[in-house]
């Protein structure tokens, strides 16, 4: 007998409460570097993006490591909730999103450009959680004509966007797409690590499609900056909630590329205002703002955008810039 | 030790208790869970009857982010508001704002924070201060042979627990220090007599600690309550930092709500009716458990078994003997049923000290309304006492009419209102932290001693800890515990990369 001592006359009385919103299947997971669950909670927040659930959710920080973890997670098993249809990255348009998408799409060719600097006419690029591909459009329009271009993201509907651009993109994850091993110049891993259940295992997977000497650039958020500090108790942008299920600092990034065998060429910071612009936005819809301020701080607010953009170059200065970047090479041998 | 299967025992389906087995269980630690009686939940416990009035023996809410933390934050209503008030000279003056306005409180309390770190200093350096450190700390080669670092839960010899000391810091000095004479005399003072029922002096300084909050951030975090309409955690959580962002919720069908979420994946390996009957210990450290007849080989114990019952079920090691000095205050709690709400000025009313049958009063229904029927309210009064003294002998009509009656002379007219009470009482509902055992207790918060014994739990700690703390606290020993298991049990450093 395993009864609580709680009454059944109880049932009855939470009726009023909305039930709307079913609970999401949470569970319980370590931090992906030190594979043990020593954490504490550094922050408790909701989706206040999308509002996919009731649910609140911890972040935690690995007292061995630093990395930052959602614990308890979602189950994989509710992807689909936790990206509605209406997600961002599921299709990022210009005629959705307008002037942030033509600013977004110059900075990140000329970021995208730099990281294929060293490769030659006939390399080949792979982009691990493309979303709609977007990154992999601008290579394709920027790029050298001869680089053979793929994409992997496990939403169907990203996919499906990806695809009507013509580009070459899996359905499923790294680990299962009928990629070539030892096959890919470049693997691209841009605002995807912090997104799957285990990072260390995508970063093994990434480096296993490398040539060796080819090279893996992640870009993920950065939580050693002063949006997190000012933010990081609840509401800070890169929590994402309840999607990000992985947050690295430099160190830990740093371990994540040695731990899948990868020797670091270059660590540092690239700017970013997105993370000031939700950590704003996260605030004010948690404290019932109206709509009117709330929507002027969003991908779709280019004066917010701007505004942080010229805040966040000014930390970028300092290699405080909200997303870190890595950049790390399969050894030879 | 032990052979390879040997699991870990935690002893106690309370929240401790299932806690532990949850964490070890979900972190690869074969565990059995050994609950005495027919249900879990201990303290925790919640009881509804049939018009809709809620009974908690326990913790009343918990925070959003333990909510969070164990998955239930989606069955918690938030708490919108709570307060407490103190009842002085027949007029109620809430915390802090209302005690801000008399003068002398404020005098009293400026004259804490510039006299204090004088006086804090002299509390500080009193000897025991010393014992705890120096020549009385941790001694490792007094650790029974353990390969560890540090032995299991333990930083203690027997020789420390029975260590005394000429003098320990009295509570009525630390609160004197820190308040000054007219806010320690007037309020905390008499509040703290009532509730351990032992004069100030007889009690420990440390009784002090559970306040951490200074009054300006105290401001602060009551100042955020009011502008985001939360009840946000002031003075509930110690283990891990109070802020903004952290309040009360309250889930749906009580608070063993959070224990029925705990026990999930444990049903296979939770014993009920297997009241624990003997903690086997040999070489310094535990080997076997005997529970319901059956004698078990164990990795390690971890017990919520309350600190002064603990020695009565350890065979082989005398060294937590001086725990059975320990004490716990009871508590009767005596809810009163009434057909009207917003009785009281605050959730809480500390009446200490003002000649009642009880000293605190407590609306729950002003901050969860959902407590209570529409348009009613249940109050609980706080009487301190001990098994067999006069109030746990009394009759529960005869407690129940006191109470109102007293109730009735701060607010006349109640009587006409009256809807029925219900009294619980509980032998074990505060730790006291009494001047000639603070030593022993200090070692014992560093530890058992034994090595593979964990004592968690507010009953286990036999400390003044709520909720929340004895969620981190006791995730933290859990994770002490796998590091010193074994490998082969350990799957999750197994899993290292």
């Amino acid at each position: 007998m395993l009864a609580a001592s709680t009454t059944p006359a109880a049932e009855g009385r939470i009726g009023g409460l909305a039930a709307e919103l079913p609970s999401l299947r949470l569970v319980h997971q370590r931090c992906c570097l030190c594979g043990v669950e020593d954490a504490e909670p550094v922050a408790v927040g909701e989706d206040f993006e999308y509002r996919t659930s009731r649910d609140s959710f911890v972040a935690m920080r690995c007292r061995r490591c630093g990395l930052i973890y959602l614990n308890p997670r979602p189950a994989a098993s509710e992807f689909d909730r936790i990206y509605p249809p209406a997600y961002h990255a599921f299709d990022f348009s210009p005629e959705s999103f307008g002037l942030a998408h033509r600013a977004r799409s110059r900075l990140e060719a000329r970021r995208l450009l730099a990281y294929g600097k060293h490769l030659g006419p006939r390399a080949s690029i792979v982009d691990v959680g493309c979303g709609d591909g977007f990154h992999l459009a601008l290579l394709k329009q920027y790029g050298q004509p001869g680089w053979r271009l793929a994409g992997v993201d496990a939403s169907e509907r990203a996919v499906a966007a990806a695809r009507t651009r013509g580009l070459d993109v899996h359905l499923g994850t790294v680990e299962t797409a009928p990629l070539t091993p030892a096959s890919f110049d470049l693997a691209l891993l841009i605002a995807t690590v912090e997104h799957v259940e285990n990072p260390l295992q995508l970063m093994q997977a990434a480096a296993r499609l490398l040539r060796p000497g080819g090279r893996v650039v992640v870009v993920t958020d950065n939580t050693a900056t002063l949006d997190f500090r000012w933010f990081g108790a609840r509401h800070w942008g890169g929590y994402h909630f309840p999607r990000h299920w992985n947050l690295f600092h430099r160190p830990a990034l740093r371990r994540l590329a040695e731990l899948a065998g990868l020797e670091v060429v270059e660590l540092t910071t690239v700017l970013s205002p997105v993370n000031w612009v939700y950590s704003i936005r996260n605030r004010l819809a948690d404290r019932g703002y109206g709509r009117w301020i709330i929507e002027r701080f969003s991908l779709k607010a280019p004066l917010a955008l701007a505004a942080f953009t010229i805040l966040d170059g000014c930390f970028q200065i300092f290699r405080r810039g909200a997303l870190l970047k890595l950049v790390a090479e399969k050894p030879h041998v | 030790m032990s052979s390879a299967s040997a699991p870990v025992a935690v002893v106690g389906a309370g929240i401790a208790g299932l806690t532990a087995a949850n964490f070890l269980r979900r972190n690869g630690v074969p565990v059995v869970l050994l609950e005495g009686g027919k249900q879990i939940a201990g303290m925790a416990s919640s009881y509804v009857d049939e018009r809709g009035f809620h009974y908690d023996a326990g913790a009343h809410f918990i925070t959003n982010r333990l909510a969070a933390a164990v998955g239930v934050s989606s069955q918690c209503r938030d708490v919108a508001y709570y307060g407490e008030s103190f009842l002085l000279r027949g007029k109620a003056y809430s915390y802090p704002f209302g005690l801000l306005r008399v003068p002398r409180f404020v005098a009293s309390a400026l004259k804490g924070k510039v006299a204090g770190p004088f006086a804090r200093r002299s509390v500080r350096n009193a000897p025991v201060g010393e014992s705890l450190r120096g020549s009385h700390g941790p001694d490792n080669s007094r650790s029974q042979g353990s390969p560890s670092p540090a032995n299991g839960d333990s930083r203690a010899s027997a020789g420390d627990f029975a260590e005394t000391c000429p003098r320990v810091p009295t509570a009525a000095d630390w609160f004197r220090s820190e308040f000054g004479d007219a806010l320690a005399n007037e309020v905390s003072l008499p509040i703290l007599e009532a509730w351990s029922g032992l004069p100030a002096d007889q009690l420990s300084a440390a009784v002090g600690e559970k306040l951490q909050n200074s009054i300006l951030r105290t401001l602060y975090l009551k100042l955020h309550s009011r502008l985001q309409g939360r009840a946000i955690s002031i003075g509930y959580s110690h283990e891990m930092r109070e802020g903004p962002h952290v309040w009360h919720v309250y889930p749906e069908r009580g608070v063993s709500q959070v224990c029925e979420r705990l026990l999930e994946g444990l049903e296979n390996v939770i014993e009920m009716e297997s009241p624990v009957e003997q903690i086997i210990v040999d070489g310094g450290r535990v080997v076997a458990i005997r529970a319901a007849g059956r004698v078990r080989e164990v990795a390690a114990v971890v017990s919520t078994v309350p600190a002064p019952i603990l020695p009565k079920l350890i065979a082989g090691s005398d060294l937590l003997e001086p725990l059975r000095n320990f004490t716990f205050r009871g508590m009767t709690f005596v809810c009163l049923c009434f057909e009207k709400r917003g009785i009281l000025p605050d959730t809480v009313l500390w009446t200490a000290g003002a000649g009642l049958p009880f000293f605190r009063l407590t609306e729950t229904p002003r901050s969860m309304p959902w407590l209570a029927p529409a348009g009613k309210t249940i109050i609980t009064c706080d009487i301190g006492c001990q098994p067999g003294d006069e109030t746990w002998t009394l009759d529960d009509e005869t407690l129940a009419r006191r109470c109102l009656d007293g109730l009735a002379s701060l607010y006349p007219g109640l009587h006409a209102f009256y809807a029925g009470s219900r009294v619980l009482r509980t032998p074990i509902a505060y730790p006291i932290y009494r001047v000639d055992y603070e030593p022993a207790r200090r070692r014992f918060a560093g530890g058992t001693g034994i090595d593979g014994l964990y004592s968690i739990g507010r009953n286990g700690e036999f400390a003044h800890i709520l909720m929340e703390d004895i969620y981190w606290r006791t995730l933290r020993k859990m994770n002490e515990l796998i590091v010193r298991l074994p490998r082969r049990y350990a799957c999750a450093t197994a899993s290292l990369p």
